[in-house]
């Protein structure tokens, strides 16, 4: 699909910026969204192109503006969502409760 | 319970993240400690000192450089580096005549075995966007400035290759060790983006 | 399959890899001119926009690989040759670009037809 992901060649996208030293993982939970994809891969059988493609999927907006493993976990949601291994309520309601113990 | 005096909320991604590795790993779906073993891989085990000690025996061994170039993969794994996401490996050497720089326009594609996972830099729009399209604005972000007599040959990562760049061996360095000579060289000229 | 930390160094060393162990004829050789099909669909494809319609020479034959358009979809590896392609900068950008450097692309066969 022709969507926001085929950046190639766009103009007016701006400085790359670099960051010295950048760490691996810039926060921990990049980390685990990280370490989620082979958990998750060797299970719930996605291939590599069905989890990019979700990735395509991301509002062009949010795509811009959210982090790179900000999509990963978007991907992982959908893919396992679309499978049935987990169902978005049993999600929203565990960060719900996370969110409250945090309090 | 009051906040910490240094607490900041957890963020959205955060506490998704938690939320679904908890409820994987209750469904007895996922290990968490292989999430660690992950974690702890790419944070301190493989990384571009594997591929620094590729090139570093490239300059060295012209025999090693020629098997290189005729089968990356291969040459790469004696070297003991192999796998996920360098399972097709493709050498593109600097020559006074051409400078290679690498990207992935599509999303980060990138030889994690030789280079370890990628910077925020290379995976985000901005380089995406320009390095394939004025890729000479980009090398001098970096610092880099090519005469127009150089041909800079941009490789965009569509498929399942993986590019790893030979730069060029800097002059002065004939009485180094390999040891020395693996030191010397950056991820970022192995991404094409700095010369050494 | 539960993915267990002892065996994280096996499965990271081992890969994954696309390559699919078919003999699939290419439609093309090294040297050949081509042109890149208007390949636009609205699933997935590894073809990236900027390079619909461009003309360039073969310059690889990387051997065969699952079909990424497919595979996204579950229809399939539709195995096929993957390409190195070269193509001008200004072939590809018009004439603002370099006169002299190149690019690269890993295009598969179904992208291409001869030019």
């Amino acid at each position: 699909m022709h969507g926001i992901h085929d950046i190639g060649g766009m103009h007016g996208i701006g400085p790359i910026a670099p960051e010295e030293n950048e760490p691996v993982f810039h926060e921990e939970w990049e980390g685990r969204a990280f370490g989620l994809f082979g958990a998750t891969y060797v299970f719930a059988g996605y291939t590599v192109d069905e989890f990019r493609h979700a990735i395509e999927h991301i509002e062009p907006a949010h795509y811009l503006e959210s982090s790179y493993y900000e999509h990963w976990l978007f991907a992982f949601e959908a893919l396992l969502i679309k499978r049935g291994i987990v169902t978005r309520e049993e999600l929203d309601a565990r960060v719900a409760l996370l969110r409250k113990e945090a309090e | 319970m009051p906040v910490p005096h240094n607490a900041k909320p957890e963020s959205e991604p955060a506490l998704r993240v938690r939320a679904l590795e908890a409820i994987l790993a209750e469904k007895g779906l996922i290990d968490s400690k292989a999430l660690d073993a992950l974690v702890d891989t790419y944070e301190h085990k493989i990384g571009p000192r594997n591929g620094a000690k590729v090139v570093a025996r490239a300059w060295a061994d012209p025999a090693y450089k020629q098997r290189l170039m005729t089968d990356a993969t291969a040459a790469i794994k004696e070297l003991g580096f192999s796998g996920l996401q360098g399972e097709d490996m493709v050498v593109v050497e600097n020559t006074p005549e051409v400078h290679n720089l690498v990207v992935c326009t599509l999303c980060s594609c990138y030889p994690w075995p030789t280079l370890g996972l990628p910077p925020n830099w290379y995976k985000s729009a901005p380089y995406r966007a320009r390095a394939v399209s004025d890729p000479r604005s980009v090398l001098k972000e970096f610092g880099t400035e090519l005469p127009d007599t150089v041909e800079v040959r941009i490789w965009d990562t569509t498929a399942e290759l993986r590019y790893l760049v030979l730069p060029e061996r800097p002059s002065g360095t004939e009485n180094l060790s390999e040891e020395q000579l693996a030191e010397l060289v950056t991820r970022d000229s192995m991404i094409g983006v700095t010369k050494i | 399959m539960l993915l267990t930390a002892d065996i994280v160094p096996v499965v990271l060393a081992t890969g994954a890899t696309a390559r699919v162990n078919k003999r699939v004829a290419p439609r093309f050789r090294v040297g050949d001119r081509v042109r890149v099909r208007n390949h636009n669909p609205l699933t997935h494809t590894r073809l990236p926009g900027y390079l619909r319609g461009k003309r360039g020479i073969v310059e690889t034959d990387y051997g065969v690989f699952a079909f990424p358009d497919t595979h996204a979809h579950g229809l399939g590896d539709k195995a096929q040759h993957c390409y190195s392609v070269r193509f001008t900068a200004r072939e590809v950008w018009g004439a603002t670009a370099s006169e002299r450097d190149t690019l690269r692309v890993d295009v598969f066969d179904d992208y291409l037809d001869l030019d």
